[in-house]
């Protein structure tokens, strides 16, 4: 009994266990010398600087430009102070700035504090600049000390992997439920071209140059609602006429990519810059909005999975199509509707595609369905139908993106990361079998 | 059978570990990182070679990845240079309007951004330098050649072009003015019967080609703005047993498109230079980061490869 709940505890949260150990992995392997930017950094920096200097003595603050580059520069402005230091420039911008700033030092420089950009900067050209210089001929630069810390844990690069990961997650509810169904949708990622470029039309249609709000949501909604009329049709196509998903969707997907290039003539349609409000802002606690989108739907799909009776329909209807017919489950109509949330779900990736970008672009999209129907079969569902879950989809996709994130910050090259990929979603369907296998041995 | 399973996963990233990880290098000044349109085309791959070397001769480690030409995938690997927080970012950009917000992200965290080849023309994102092949006056070479090629009999030419690029927009349009200069005065016209997509690639340029021989029977050239479209057309020419007659000029200079004007495939190509290009980038980031001027914008001229410079040309066969 002991034995069959550890089974199951595992084959629940299996994946979970593979993603943890991936970001233990991966932090390992980015494991780098950080230059930390903290107020305590600052002041020991500049408790540094004064016991190797006399009081009063001048120093310059030489920061490169970025976000928290002004509070950091600030807060070593006060702590150099507050030590008993002069600052005769504070830099916060480019090499040439700083070069602007110490070939205008008037009195001798004895001290610079640097960041770690700037303090490269430092290290190559103060010796050119000293003989030209006679103010820099004793300068020394310093840097706040370092400490390990993995790139990969860095609250900037979590956030990356969450932003990136958006748009297939959140088509991959979709796909989830319909392979739930024991069906597949080829079509999302022609979907997702689809209705950036409707999206981009629709608002230069509607707003000219300077479109409204009200215009940027009419826009996302056309493409929306114009996905989810084809998912519809899909649905459609698949029940009346009974030919399998598979031929059916691959049969949209070139309609639809074919349509995007025709409406947009093949180029890129600009959308004003304030439309990037989903997919690069982040308006809630510091969170993406892209993000906080993807969670919200979901935390719905799981309750409509678990909680409803439409959840129990997509389950039946995957796990039994005749069993469910002959027990009152309105077979068809289940599956129009999974396509067509597919389908809506792949035109509101569109919206975030485009709005990422700005551009509704006719290219977009290709082998998004690729990446999508792998985050759901890495999460556990089962392309025989009848079983899946929809937070081990987030997790397939948490999966796949920490991998990518951690090739990409270790630099492994992109062909092995195509093998890697590959291998992965080999294993997930490995384990998958496995797992049922060790359940029917164990029941 | 199950331990071995679960062994896999390791395996594969104890692989990992050994190919790419094993994180910075201390001693190495930055980190100047180069995502070009795709690795799949040896040009990008000989640009981020002479990258490599010249920025790790300066003392800087490269990161370089492959964005296969999606602008989505492109931007997700600016998003990971900005947060590890690089020295440098060199772009080919995918697309030069939709890469603009991830320039406008990397502007904002304060790295800069240059380009190689292709220019990025979107609105308010800050490019420090770019370094590309004078593409206009590689096409007029490619116009000279044609001329030649053709001799005073003058005949029919065949476009492949690829206007979704703008470098290969300008080919064209630096082909045509000599032509045009040409038909001016000479006896023997050089007419431009058909300009077709050659989406740059083998499929696209051998379809097109294949369609073009059939609707005009008297072809006598075709000029193809790269290699992989040139080839393509070779072998719609070839199968059509019209390579006797029909002069094909490409361009790039790539090495299987040298060893086809070696073997007498291709007539001619304007060639770039990707390795002058990848270091001449390093240099402008050195001089941004010693803060010192430079020219934005750096034009290194096409040379004009025939038979002659393929013959002594040690790299071929």
């Amino acid at each position: 009994m002991k034995d069959l709940d550890y089974g199951k505890l595992l084959s629940d949260y299996g994946n979970v266990l593979v993603l943890l150990i991936l970001c233990l992995f991966v932090s390992f392997v980015t494991l780098e010398e950080q230059s930390p930017r903290s107020e305590a950094a600052a002041e020991r920096l500049a408790k540094q600087i004064a016991s190797k200097n006399s009081p009063g003595a001048n120093v310059a603050i030489l920061v490169r430009s970025g976000e928290g580059a002004e509070k950091f520069s600030k807060t070593l402005e006060t702590a150099l102070a507050d030590a008993g230091l002069t600052v005769t420039t504070n830099v916060v911008g480019n090499p040439a700035a700083a070069r602007a700033a110490l070939e205008s030092q008037d009195a001798p420089l004895p001290a610079i504090a640097a960041d770690e950009h700037m303090i490269v900067f430092c290290r190559e050209q103060l010796s050119k600049l000293a003989g030209e210089f006679p103010q820099l001929a004793k300068t020394a630069a310093y840097q706040p000390i370092k400490h390990k810390w993995p790139n990969f844990l860095k609250r900037d690069n979590l956030l990356n992997v969450l932003k990136q990961i958006s748009i297939v997650a959140i088509i991959a509810i979709g796909m989830t439920m319909v392979i739930i169904t024991a069906g597949i949708d080829l079509s999302v990622g022609s979907l997702i071209a689809f209705s950036g470029v409707i999206t981009a039309l629709t608002i230069q249609q509607l707003g000219g140059g300077d479109p409204s709000l009200t215009q940027f949501l009419l826009g996302s909604a056309a493409g929306i609602l114009a996905c989810a009329a084809i998912g519809f049709g899909t649905g459609g196509l698949v029940t009346l006429f009974n030919i399998p998903a598979f031929i059916v969707t691959l049969g949209v997907m070139f309609i639809a990519k074919g349509l995007a290039f025709i409406f947009s003539e093949s180029a890129p349609v600009p959308i004003e810059g304030s439309f990037a409000w989903l997919g690069r802002g982040a308006d809630f606690f510091g969170l993406p909005n892209s993000v906080v989108l993807m969670l919200l739907l979901y935390a719905i799909a799981h309750v409509v999975m678990t909680h409803t009776s439409v959840g129990r329909y997509i389950y039946a209807v995957g796990g039994n199509p005749e069993a469910a017919r002959l027990s009152g489950v309105p077979v068809k109509w289940v599956l129009v509707l999974v396509y067509t949330l597919c389908g809506l779900l792949a035109g509101l990736g569109g919206v975030m595609e485009a709005s990422l970008h700005t551009t509704g672009d006719p290219k977009s999209g290709t082998l998004v369905e690729l990446q999508v129907i792998a985050a759901v079969v890495v999460g556990g569902t089962s392309l025989a139908g009848g079983q899946g879950k929809i937070f081990g989809t987030l997790v397939g996709a948490l999966i796949i993106g920490v991998i990518r994130n951690g090739m990409n910050l270790t630099g492994v090259e992109s062909h092995m990361q195509n093998v890697v990929y590959g291998v992965v979603i080999l294993i997930a369907v490995m384990v998958d079998q496995l797992k049922n296998r060790g359940l029917k041995t164990a029941g | 059978m199950k331990k071995f399973i679960n062994l896999i996963p390791a395996i594969c990233l104890t692989a990992w570990l050994g190919c790419g990880g094993g994180g910075g290098d201390t001693k190495s000044k930055g980190v100047i990182a180069y995502s070009p349109l795709t690795l799949s085309n040896p040009f990008f791959k000989v640009i981020g070679d002479h990258i490599k070397a010249e920025a790790e001769k300066n003392g800087y480690t490269v990161r370089i990845v492959d964005p296969n030409m999606d602008v989505k995938k492109q931007s997700d690997q600016m998003d990971d240079f900005i947060s590890s927080g690089v020295t440098a970012i060199i772009l080919v950009p995918c697309d030069r309007l939709s890469v603009g917000p991830s320039v406008q992200a990397a502007n904002k965290a304060g790295i800069p951004v240059f380009t190689v080849d292709a220019k990025c023309a979107a609105e308010n994102a800050k490019i420090e330098g770019h370094v590309g092949t004078d593409n206009f006056q590689g096409g007029e070479l490619a116009g000279k050649a044609m001329i030649t090629a053709l001799g005073d009999a003058g005949g029919k030419v065949l476009v492949l072009d690829f206007k979704k690029a703008n470098s290969c927009v300008l080919r064209v349009a630096g082909f045509k003015k000599v032509i045009d200069a040409h038909n001016k005065t000479a006896t023997g016209k050089i007419e431009i019967v058909s300009e077709l997509d050659g989406n740059g690639d083998r499929t696209k340029g051998y379809q097109s080609t294949a369609d073009a021989l059939q609707a005009h029977e008297d072809l006598d050239a075709i000029f193809a703005i790269n290699d992989p479209s040139a080839l393509g057309a070779y072998t719609a020419v070839k199968e059509a047993k019209r390579d006797d007659k029909i002069k094909i000029i490409g361009f790039d200079g790539q090495l299987d498109g040298k060893q086809a004007i070696k073997d007498g495939k291709l007539y001619a190509d304007p060639i770039q230079h990707p390795d002058k290009m990848g270091r001449q980038i390093v240099q402008l980031i050195m001089k941004y980061q010693a803060g010192e001027k430079f020219e934005s914008e750096t034009l290194i001229p096409a040379t004009l490869y025939t038979k002659t410079e393929a013959d002594q040309d040690p790299a071929l066969k």
